[in-house]
């Protein structure tokens, strides 16, 4: 029986990690936002990025996602060596391994939900039905199906990040990258994202949240990491609430 | 207002992009209004603005110096406003035949200075003589000067006189073909007192005008007056010779000021609106509504102010070649840029841009500080929706189909765009349709006038050949190259019932065959010696149509001929009728023709050099003259000039305005563009994404843009035909093979692919962490 949410029920045995940073470094002129950042992520983990603001939690994230650059280091993802990527295959890989959410959604505004979610497959080539008809199923599993042709402008913060849940979704990545995916949110629609990610981590989705809410990094982690000045701080395990 | 200026500068620092497209555009604009402008208000009464600045005498008079004394002409200016005269004037026969001087009598009159109240010349080469044995010679200014005949018209020889060239010059009024001191006209013997007048009152008919010069003379002795020459000959002269080009200038006028508008408009607008979520901000800060509109406006006229100058300036000197270059040998002098096309274009750009910034600038004055930062982003409309919606689920690849719903979240801006496109596509077609108009009229003129001329030596020039015109017509077959020959006697016949001569070109040999038959407009080619073929020209100006019969009258011997076929041009030289060979010896009993009466024309087999078979020729017969005569048509070069100048500019300008709406959909839509990045949109879907969306503005535009070219051209050609007193060929106008046709409508979709590349390419290159965090 397929699992929900079309997660990948087996990571590959080949690939013990999904994650390998090492020494990355990233410079803005002067500004040093990450100073020699070593990190890996294995399969199935779910990891909280935490620390002050300014710490470099973001740029950690787009090192990951491949939205950016480091100065130094070598970034690897999924089996692949990121940083040496050119644009194009960058984009495939993202398109193809990732999924990203962000503290405002980043929905298109004439796009109902339904075509906002299938978009993330139709950029690799599906055909408008099945694309939409995947959508569907991610939104009713989701529990917003019947949201699926109210545009952004008109849903609820809650349902707004879910569809961005949904459209992460959307290709099966093999990481889900978070950047205070609960950080617009009030509490109630913090907490069922917060479930959502969690349930979703249960069934075997690898996640990278970077968050300011220790509720969610204690309640859907593995994993902490403690930033401070562009380094980790400090790394531990956490149990489950 | 200190923070009004502070907050604008900042606007314009933060938008350098945009600052600068303004300066572009609003450049190229002035550019355009200028150049425009310039046209219009040369194609409206261009003789009567020389004219007046030439001080042109609105009667030219003779007088006899027998009956009058100069006394007596400068005292009679009953209705005069001002006279020059009276000089003394003579016609000389001259001996020389150097240069353009060819035995041809010539009109010279005695002037101490080429200025004076009335007439004054323009001296465009050399000096004005300054003592006796000195001249300067009528024409009008030659571009080519060194080059052509009037570099080696260095002497006139009359009565044992020897008078050198000094200075070419011309007069508005064609009052003499040369001047020198009055004390030298003395000495010619001058046989008439010129005098120039300009009157006061009504001078607009040629009876106007001979009452006005009636009044002058009534207290002359009688019959002093011996000529009167009205200046609305010369006008109506220059005004045929001129209408050719005024369609052609007004329409490149009129779509250049229209795209010029069009594009500022859009573009300053657009920079207001995309700064609508800014004007939100200094609401909030504090900024009254007054306040924030001075900061908006002063955001565009900074960059408009550093356009407008420069633009002008370009364009008043691209103007002022282009219309010197049109104008130029029409007698009209310096063809200025005059004072008001300046002023126009200096202060009615920046107005338009003030207007075009202060329509949306007024909303976001109406707007709450909450609604102009929400209004910032592109307005959602049922329409535009149900749009994307369908595009969503269509079989388009995702990015083309994104792209194509682009142009529907800003209908304002995008209808401007496409409306420049439309205008860019029309100026194009209307272009390029001229040019194949040209080309195919060149194609014709060339089988009127090439590929070779010969004509028997006239006795002044040397011996003329001892051969007959058959055996000029052998000797010219027998030389190596010739493929056909062309015979032609003309002789002016007069016509029974009108007191206009006609010339009548009677032919044999290949004439039909070089080309002249295929340029019938309409009926047949003769097939009687009792038929002729008229040029258009001829039929138009006696009222004639394929089918009437003519009468001529050579020496009391009547013959008829039938009018059976219209043709565009007919042989080289004043335009007469074509008629066969045998007529020849039926309608003039005795023809005395001369060696130098034959005319010859010779097409060469492909690939002979036309200059050396000119020199065989003249090396087989030295009493033949030959030359190349494919000639170069000045009209033609002036046209295509001015044509291809104004359909670049004008594309070029239309992809500018794509380029700012390009530039400011990425604007607003960074974060869209971000997010379709971050979940894989690569580099390239970005621009095939961007580029679409103008691609199929360029598309529509085309397809409208076309009929609307092709109606112009249809229009506007005719109307320099008829002014031309021509027609045109159906083959002329018809000008739209479907290749041609496909060209043109991609001719669209090239100027907005061009405008959409740059911005697009940038849109590609965007770093999305930055937009996605930091907006
Ligand atoms: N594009 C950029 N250009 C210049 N400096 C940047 C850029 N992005 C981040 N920085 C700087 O790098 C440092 C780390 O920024 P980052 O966004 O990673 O912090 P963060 O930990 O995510 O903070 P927050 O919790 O506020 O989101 C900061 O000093 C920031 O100013
Ligand atoms: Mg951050």
């Amino acid at each position: 029986m397929p699992l929900p949410y079309g997660v990948r029920s087996v990571p590959p045995m080949t690939r013990e990690t999904v994650v390998r940073l090492d020494g990355v470094r990233k410079e803005y002129g002067e500004t040093v936002a990450l100073d020699g950042v070593s990190l890996e992520i294995r399969p199935g983990e779910a990891v909280a990025v935490m620390g002050p603001s300014g710490c470099g939690k973001s740029t950690l994230l787009n090192m990951v996602a491949g939205l950016d650059r480091p100065t130094a280091g070598t970034i690897e993802v999924h089996g692949e060596r990121i940083d040496e990527m050119n644009e194009t295959r960058l984009a495939m890989f993202r398109r193809h391994h990732l999924g990203m959410i962000f503290q405002f959604f980043n929905l298109l505004d004439d796009l109902p939900a339904l075509d906002n979610v299938a978009l993330a497959a139709q950029l690799t080539g599906s055909k408008a039905g099945p694309a939409r008809r995947r959508a569907l199923e991610l939104l009713d599993e989701l529990g917003i199906a019947d949201r699926r042709n109210i545009y952004p402008a008109a849903l609820s913060g809650g349902e707004r990040q879910r569809v961005a849940v949904a459209r992460a979704l959307m290709n099966r990545p093999a990481l889900l990258l978070a950047d205070e995916p609960t950080g617009a949110l009030d509490s109630k629609a913090g907490e069922q994202v917060m479930d959502l990610l969690l349930d979703l981590n249960q069934i075997g989705q690898t996640l990278l949240i970077v968050t300011h809410d220790e509720r969610l990094a204690h309640r859907c982690a593995s994993r902490l990491i403690e930033m401070s000045d562009g380094r980790i701080a400090r790394e531990s395990v956490l149990e489950k609430l | 207002m200190r923070a009004v200026w502070r907050a604008a500068r900042a606007a314009v620092r933060r938008r350098k992009l945009q600052t600068f497209l303004i300066g572009l555009v609003v450049l190229l604009c002035s550019a355009t209004t200028v150049v425009s402008l310039a046209l219009l208000d040369a194609s409206s009464a261009p003789f009567d603005r020389a004219f007046a600045a030439k001080h042109g005498a609105h009667a030219v008079a003779a007088f006899d110096p027998a009956r009058v004394t100069e006394t007596q002409l400068t005292s009679a200016t009953a209705g005069v406003t001002a006279t020059a005269g009276p000089f003394g004037q003579v016609v000389v026969k001259p001996e020389t035949d150097s240069g353009v001087i060819r035995g041809t009598p010539l009109t010279v009159v005695g002037r101490a200075d080429p200025g004076g109240p009335v007439d004054q010349l323009d001296v465009w080469h050399g000096r004005w003589p300054s003592g006796p044995g000195e001249i300067v010679l009528a024409f009008t200014p030659d571009p080519d000067f060194e080059l052509g005949p009037l570099a080696s018209t260095t002497e006139v020889v009359t009565g044992g006189v020897t008078l050198k060239v000094v200075g070419f010059a011309e007069s508005i009024n064609n009052s003499a073909d040369g001047w020198v001191t009055p004390a030298q006209v003395a000495a010619l013997h001058p046989t008439g007192l010129q005098m120039l007048y300009r009157f006061a009152g009504d001078v607009s008919t040629r009876d106007a005008v001979n009452a006005r010069l009636a009044g002058v003379t009534t207290g002359l002795p009688g019959e002093a007056l011996i000529a009167g020459e009205p200046y609305l000959t010369v006008k109506e002269k220059a005004a045929e010779d001129l209408g050719v080009y005024l369609p052609l200038l007004g329409t490149f006028g009129v779509l250049g000021l229209l795209v010029a508008v069009l594009i500022v408009g859009n573009v300053v607008s657009g920079a207001v609106i995309s700064g609508f979520r800014h004007i939100g901000v200094l609401k909030a800060v504090g900024f009254t509504p007054r306040q924030v509109v001075a900061v908006y406006l002063l955001m565009v006229s900074v960059p408009a102010v550093a356009g407008a100058v420069p633009g002008a300036v370009i364009g008043a000197l691209g103007g002022q070649s282009l219309i010197g270059e049109a104008f130029r040998g029409f007698g009209f002098g310096d063809t200025q840029v005059r004072w008001w096309v300046w002023l126009t274009a200096l202060l009615g750009v920046p107005a338009i841009v003030l207007i075009a910034a202060m329509l949306p600038a007024r909303r976001a004055h109406r707007l709450s500080a909450a609604e102009a930062i929400s209004a910032g982003s592109a307005q959602r409309r049922g329409r535009a929706l149900r749009i994307q919606r369908a595009l969503s689920g269509s079989r388009l690849p995702r990015p083309v189909s994104l792209g194509l719903g682009l142009p529907f979240a800003r209908p304002g801006r995008t209808a401007l765009t496409m409306a420049a496109l439309v205008l860019g596509v029309v100026t194009v077609t209307f272009s390029a349709g001229l040019g194949t108009t040209l080309t195919r009229v060149g194609v014709i003129d060339n089988q009127v006038s090439g590929d070779i001329g010969v004509r028997g030596l006239s006795p002044i020039f040397g011996t003329p050949t001892t051969r007959t015109d058959t055996q000029v017509e052998e000797l010219l077959r027998g030389l190596p190259g010739t493929a056909r020959v062309g015979v032609f006697a003309t002789t002016e016949l007069s016509v029974v019932g009108s007191s206009e001569p006609l010339l009548v070109n009677f032919t044999r040999g290949d004439v039909a065959e070089l080309g002249y038959r295929a340029q019938l407009l309409g009926g047949h080619w003769m097939s009687a010696p009792d038929e002729v073929v008229a040029p258009s020209k001829v039929l138009l100006e006696r009222g004639l149509k394929v089918g009437d019969r003519i009468t001529v009258d050579a020496g009391g011997r009547h013959t008829t001929f039938r009018v059976v076929g219209e043709t565009v041009r007919g042989p080289s030289g004043a335009p007469g009728l074509i008629a066969q060979w045998p007529a020849l010896t039926t309608t003039v009993a005795d023809p005395h023709l001369q060696p130098s009466d034959y005319f010859y024309q010779v097409q060469l087999q492909p690939g002979n050099d036309l200059d050396n078979y000119a020199e065989a020729v003249k090396a087989a017969d030295s009493g033949l003259m030959a030359w190349n005569n494919t000639g170069t048509d000045s009209f033609s070069i002036i046209v295509a000039g001015f044509s291809a100048t104004l359909g670049v500019l004008l594309a070029l300008v239309a992809a500018l305005g794509v380029l700012n709406t390009v530039a400011l959909n990425v604007l607003e839509r960074r974060r869209d563009l971000g997010m379709l990045k971050s979940i894989g949109m690569t580099p390239r879907q970005v621009v095939a994404m961007m580029v679409t969306s103008m691609g199929a503005l360029g598309l529509l535009g085309g397809l409208l843009g076309l009929p609307l070219g092709i109606l112009t051209h249809r229009v506007v050609i005719p109307m320099v035909s008829d002014a031309a007193h021509t027609r045109l060929p159906e083959s002329v106008i018809a000008v739209w093979t479907p290749a041609v046709v496909v060209l043109l409508i991609l001719s669209g979709v090239a100027i907005a692919v061009l405008g959409a590349l740059l911005p697009a390419r940038s849109a590609a290159r965007l770093t999305i962490a930055q937009v996605l965090h930091n907006e």
